[in-house]
């Protein structure tokens, strides 16, 4: 790629930036241009380099060497976010709003607009109503942000970019945490924010969705640039390929079949909760059951009524044939029925402390020995976790925080492991982790059910669902309206009873 | 006991304030407003208080006193404002808790024709009150500093606790040094004990430790003093003549005194009883022949083994 | 170029250094020494056994309660009523011990009636206070708000606002408790010591205290985490109404009284000495060693002011102040450069 071919054409380029942290470098004299009014995607694994790119490219930080070009000049871009002044704003990952104030004050947080000392709010008011309505968004300015689904808070996120004249935005992860339904809105303002001349990097982990929105792909791979090419010229494999540098002809692993005579270890009668209604089903020894359904049809809230964090209305669980009630998940895991969390940075782990604390906290119990924790018991497990789950981080002592979400997720899975369950419930294995890291942990779910764990997958994605499950119950407004089995297991028939377009009378 | 008194103390709540409401017109009410009994002094002066309350409205039937304490400026301006307002009140004995914030709204009651009678504690301009009555803080320091003097010699050392840093600690302490002046007592430091007894305690200690000769401790106030003895039986150096000069009249002090005890052989009168005083003196506005307006200062008594038991409440809380 | 690498070269060496000398943990040791340093060239009598003994057994009283303040912050809770609860404590032993007196004399047993019953009601406290920050759902700030002011006003109601005094024959009995010494060590520094090391292998040995460090860090975490977080937190504040039953039955037989003035401001110092420790007040991180260094810290603040007259009386405040901040300070800045970013 010749960086000096038609220079005018880029809005923002960077030639050859490298980045280290202390000893640690993390970018190779990677260069990279924007094309004005296109979207560019930025697609690696994690650990790639591409937050550190995006975060270079919009000052965030500063490269160890090599230039940024704004407009073709050179250009040392001003720290802590205040390029938005030259029209480049970073929308994090991690939203950042201020949950309690409203969707008016968020946007013009810094930069009010006042007179003598006064709020215009009105002004303030109308223009962000102006902009939503260039969005075609349905809230209101006034709307408190605590109260607006994450998608919304992220069109939030774009109106303060717009209002702030971006001529270039930058995405981190965008649809990592949205619907599909709130993808396809997401995408529709994307496209318009590209008519009105704005240019767009973002990064993603869904291939399908960069294959569809972008018009061009950078490729990563451990901090060095791999590839930049036309999205029309990659299919979903060579993207994938590329990402991974290794040929992943097969992301799920073959699925054994579960013994007809298999024993049913857990079975579900008529139980209803808070948002969950009249729910039944079983739960063979060794088999993985998939969960689908739309967002908010209640799957999540099933298994934490099972589980014992969520009260129980009515309705009888068994597990191995025996009445099973759980007021609390310390008698779930003793029972043997653990849940890993959707949620893994609010629900999942202790950001603030090191993998060690983490891994043994469900479990810790069993590590209790003359009344004290035994350190070097947990040592061992933590060599084990590592080893076992494949957790690759740089130091041993590092905050859990600051490890990528594929590491995350396996420690969560180690955490999990550690109690030694015989049913594990996953809510959405892979939520906001990279191809390479999703296969292994397809590789996990499949190795666990094979030693006759019984594995029930949560997830929104359906290719996973239709890729690695055994039987698939389908839920919809707080209802299971279907099980599907063998090749039962498909695209359509899932969205139809997701839908709720169809629905089986099933009786246990 | 303590529940039923509790509960004995809600019932009375009660049934006064039924009435209370349609009470007589043609009764003489006089607002009493003092601060929260929080420390002991003050405990000494409500009960005081509420002792005179019992003992004028037997003597006098168309006299009602309604005493009401407050925990600090703010709320104490406001009570006096409903004293007005709602009791309707013909006089007002107020201890101020604090000079400054307190005189505009005294200032304002005065206006609505009420008669003043501000206790211990004036008011940051003059001429508002009809009678004053108060102990005498330079007065405690001088007495104190005398009877130091009547005890020690030049090159004799002492070391002063100070109360709570505030305008009658300020008057004792200045006006202890002034007499102590040219007498030849060494000060060898003074620090703040907040006339509380914990502090007294640890001041000493480390007094203590920093001084090996100390020949007398004025400690200002009982509870100080309480401390102070403490520390010097802790340390072993309350033999050889040493003394402590407290304040107030506390009344296991003056019991103390009355037993003959040589540490704490003295005390210095600031009675928590001037309010009872000032009360007397108010309804003595409305029932005597004679003028009774006018400034009001107790003496600052010597305390001694001969007059202690005149100055010897067992029943006060101080 | 050349140059940057040379810097980088030297800022690298800085940062190895200032790793071992990890001022986060080596804070507070590192103020103490230098309080010490100041107090001794002050007056040489500040480092005389009298006054080390004094210094110990007064940083007592707040060190106890500061360990149990460890847990609940630690956990990410706050107790304000501890210093009330400590009046309110040594007020009903008093009294209690004084009823006492009547049926078992002056004897042992009285005594023990007393420090007996100071456990029970510290327990009780507690719970009260835990129970209603958990089932109650109400913030701690508020809950503790809540009962510091009742056990404030119950401690001046039991005494009339005055003062409650033990019966002079049973300080006799007592007094050894405060007065007393054992291989050279007065009885409360040995509590104290005893309470520091219990409370050291309870935070950091065992699986209540490494729940509470789980439920300060997150919540909901320990919750997914099989922890049952209700009940560990009330057991903070139970351990913390422990600790201050603890100090009371110390505290009582020093002077032999409780008023309304008993235990004010305790529960700022010991929160205060917590946080000078290196214990985070939002919760997630404990140090019991921090914390007891912090109460040292406190009470040498006070003892070396008391030692000279050169800072005038009234700025005495504005001297504790600084110093603490300072003491924080120390611990938070950012000493670790080149880690911006």
């Amino acid at each position: 790629m010749s960086v000096a071919e038609k220079t005018d054409a880029y809005i923002l380029a960077a030639e050859r930036v490298s980045k280290s942290f202390g000893e640690v470098a993390v970018l190779f004299s990677v260069s990279f241009e924007l094309r004005k009014g296109e979207v560019h995607a930025l697609i690696g694994e994690n650990g790639a380099g591409k937050s550190t790119l995006m975060k270079i490219l919009s000052g965030l930080h500063t490269a160890t060497s090599g230039t940024i070009k704004l407009d073709g000049e050179e250009i040392v871009l001003p720290p802590y976010g205040q390029s938005e002044s030259l029209g480049i704003v970073l929308i994090h990952q991690e939203l950042n709003l201020a949950e309690q104030m409203t969707v008016e004050e968020n946007i013009f947080l810094g930069r009010e607009d006042t007179s003598k000392g006064f709020l215009n709010r009105k002004t303030m008011i109308a223009k962000v109503q102006e902009y939503l309505d260039i969005l075609g968004l349905d809230i209101s300015p006034n709307d408190r942000i605590r109260d607006l689904s994450i998608a919304q808070k992220q069109m939030v996120e774009i109106v303060k970019a717009m209002s702030r004249d971006a001529r270039v935005l930058i995405m981190d992860e965008p649809t990592a945490v949205l619907t599909e339904a709130e993808t396809e809105l997401f995408f529709k303002q994307v496209e318009r924010l590209k008519q009105s001349g704005v240019a767009i990097i973002f990064s993603s982990h869904k291939l399908s969705e960069v294959k569809k929105i972008a018009d061009r792909v950078t490729i990563m791979r451990d901090g060095q640039w791999i590839a930049t090419k036309k999205t029309e010229d990659l299919t979903l494999d060579a993207m994938a390929q590329l990402m991974v540098g290794r040929e992943l002809s097969k992301l799920y692993p073959p699925k054994n079949e579960v013994d007809v005579d298999a024993e049913i270890v857990l079975e579900v009668k008529n139980l209803n909760a808070d948002s969950i209604d009249n729910i039944s089903f079983k739960l063979k020894k060794g088999e993985i059951l998939g969960f689908s359904g739309l967002v908010g049809s209640g799957r999540t809230a099933v298994f934490e009524a099972i589980c014992g964090l969520l009260r129980i209305e009515s309705g009888e669980v068994y597990l191995n044939g025996k009445p099973s009630q759980f007021t609390s998940v310390a008698q779930a895991r003793d029972a043997g029925l653990v849940y890993l969390t959707k949620d893994r940075k609010e629900n999942g782990l202790l950001l603030t402390q090191k993998m060690q604390p983490n891994l043994t906290l469900l479990a810790l119990p069993k590590f209790v020995k003359n009344m004290t924790i035994d350190k070097r018991a947990e040592k061992i497990a933590m060599a084990r976790g590592v080893r076992r789950f494949d957790i690759r981080a740089r130091d041993p002592n590092v905050i859990v925080g600051d490890m990528s979400g594929g590491n995350q997720q396996k420690l969560l899975l180690a955490k999990i492991m550690e109690s030694n369950p015989k049913i594990v419930i996953i809510d959405e294995p892979t939520r906001g982790i990279d191809v390479g890291t999703k296969q292994q942990i397809y590789n996990f779910i499949a190795a666990l059910a094979a030693d006759g764990m019984s594995v029930v997958v949560i997830s929104s994605e359906m290719p996973e669902i239709i890729g690695i499950c055994h039987r698939v119950a389908v839920m919809y407004r707080g209802k299971i309206t279907g099980v599907l089995n063998g090749t039962e297991i498909n695209e359509s028939e899932i969205v139809r009873y997701a839908a709720g377009l169809r629905e089986i009378q099933q009786n246990g | 006991m303590k529940l039923l008194k509790l509960l004995s103390v809600l019932a009375l709540g009660t049934a006064i304030a039924l009435p209370s409401t349609a009470m007589a017109a043609e009764k003489i009410k006089i607002g009493v407003s003092y601060p929260t009994p929080t420390h002991a002094w003050a405990a000494g002066m409500n009960w005081h208080a509420e002792q005179a309350e019992i003992r004028l409205e037997a003597l006098y039937p168309d006299i009602d006193l309604i005493l009401v304490n407050s925990s600090n400026p703010s709320d104490q301006a406001s009570a006096i404002e409903d004293l007005v307002s709602v009791n309707k009140i013909d006089a007002l004995v107020i201890l101020p808790i604090e000079s400054e914030p307190l005189t505009q709204p005294v200032a304002n009651v005065k206006k609505s024709g009420v008669l003043i009678t501000v206790v211990d504690r004036g008011l940051s301009r003059t001429g508002i009150e009809d009678i004053y009555v108060a102990g005498n803080n330079p007065e405690l320091g001088i007495i104190s500093a005398k009877y130091m003097m009547s005890r020690l010699s030049s090159g004799d050392n002492i070391v002063i606790l100070r109360g709570i840093p505030t305008t009658i600690d300020n008057e004792r302490f200045d006006a202890f040094m002034a007499e102590i002046e040219g007498s030849g007592i060494n000060v060898l430091d003074q620090k703040h004990a907040n006339w509380n007894r914990d502090d007294g305690f640890e001041v000493m200690q480390d007094f203590l430790s920093r001084f090996p000769d100390i020949d007398a401790v004025w400690a200002q106030d009982d509870d100080i003093a309480i401390g102070v003895v403490a520390a010097l039986k802790q340390a072993g150096r309350d033999g050889d003549g040493m003394f402590v000069v407290g304040g107030a009249g506390m009344k296991e002090t003056i019991k103390g005194i009355i037993d003959g005890n040589t540490l704490v052989p003295i005390d210095v009168l600031y009675p928590p009883s001037m309010i009872a005083t000032a009360m007397d003196v108010t309804v003595a506005a409305f029932k005597s022949n004679g003028p009774v307006a006018g400034r009001y200062i107790l003496g600052a008594t010597l305390i001694t083994q001969e007059n202690a038991a005149s100055f010897y409440f067992p029943d006060s809380p101080f | 170029m050349v140059e940057d690498n040379v810097n980088v070269a030297e800022s690298r060496a800085v940062h190895k250094w200032l790793r071992k000398f990890d001022l986060k943990t080596m804070g507070p040791a590192i103020a103490l020494i230098i309080l010490c340093i100041i107090g001794y060239s002050l007056n040489t009598a500040f480092l005389s056994d009298g006054n080390i003994t004094n210094l110990l057994t007064r940083s007592a009283f707040i060190g106890i309660i500061a360990v149990g303040a460890t847990f609940v912050i630690t956990a990410g809770g706050i107790d304000l009523s501890v210093g009330s609860m400590a009046a309110v404590i040594s007020g009903l032993m008093i009294m209690i011990m004084n009823n006492a007196l009547e049926t078992f004399g002056t004897g042992i047993t009285t005594v023990l009636i007393g420090c007996g019953c100071s456990i029970i009601l510290g327990v009780g406290a507690g719970w009260v206070n835990g129970f209603l920050t958990t089932k109650g759902k109400i913030e701690a700030f508020i809950v503790t708000l809540g009962t510091m002011g009742i056990y404030r006003s119950l401690v001046t109601y039991f005494a009339d606002g005055g003062t409650l005094s033990l019966d002079f024959d049973l300080r006799d009995t007592y007094g050894p408790i405060y007065y007393g010494s054992f291989l050279g060590l007065p009885i409360p520094v040995w509590v104290f010591i005893a309470v520091s090391i219990l409370g050291w292998i309870l935070l950091n040995r065992t699986l209540f205290g490494r729940y509470c460090t789980a439920i300060g860090s997150n919540e909901s975490v320990a919750k997914y985490s099989a922890i049952n977080v209700d009940r560990i937190k009330t057991y903070t504040y139970i351990i913390q109404g422990l600790c201050v039953a603890m100090a009371t039955i110390i505290y009582v037989p020093r002077l032999g009284s409780a008023s309304a003035s008993t235990g004010v401001l305790w529960e700022l110092e010991a929160i205060a000495a917590v946080i000078i420790g290196g214990t985070v007040l939002k919760g997630g991180y404990g140090r019991i060693v921090g914390t007891i260094l912090g109460a040292l810290i406190l009470t040498t603040i006070g003892n070396i002011l008391n030692f000279t007259d050169l800072i005038s009386n009234y700025l005495n405040g504005t001297m504790q102040g600084l110093i603490i901040i300072v003491a924080v300070w120390l611990q938070r800045a950012d000493w670790k450069k080149g880690s911006n970013k």
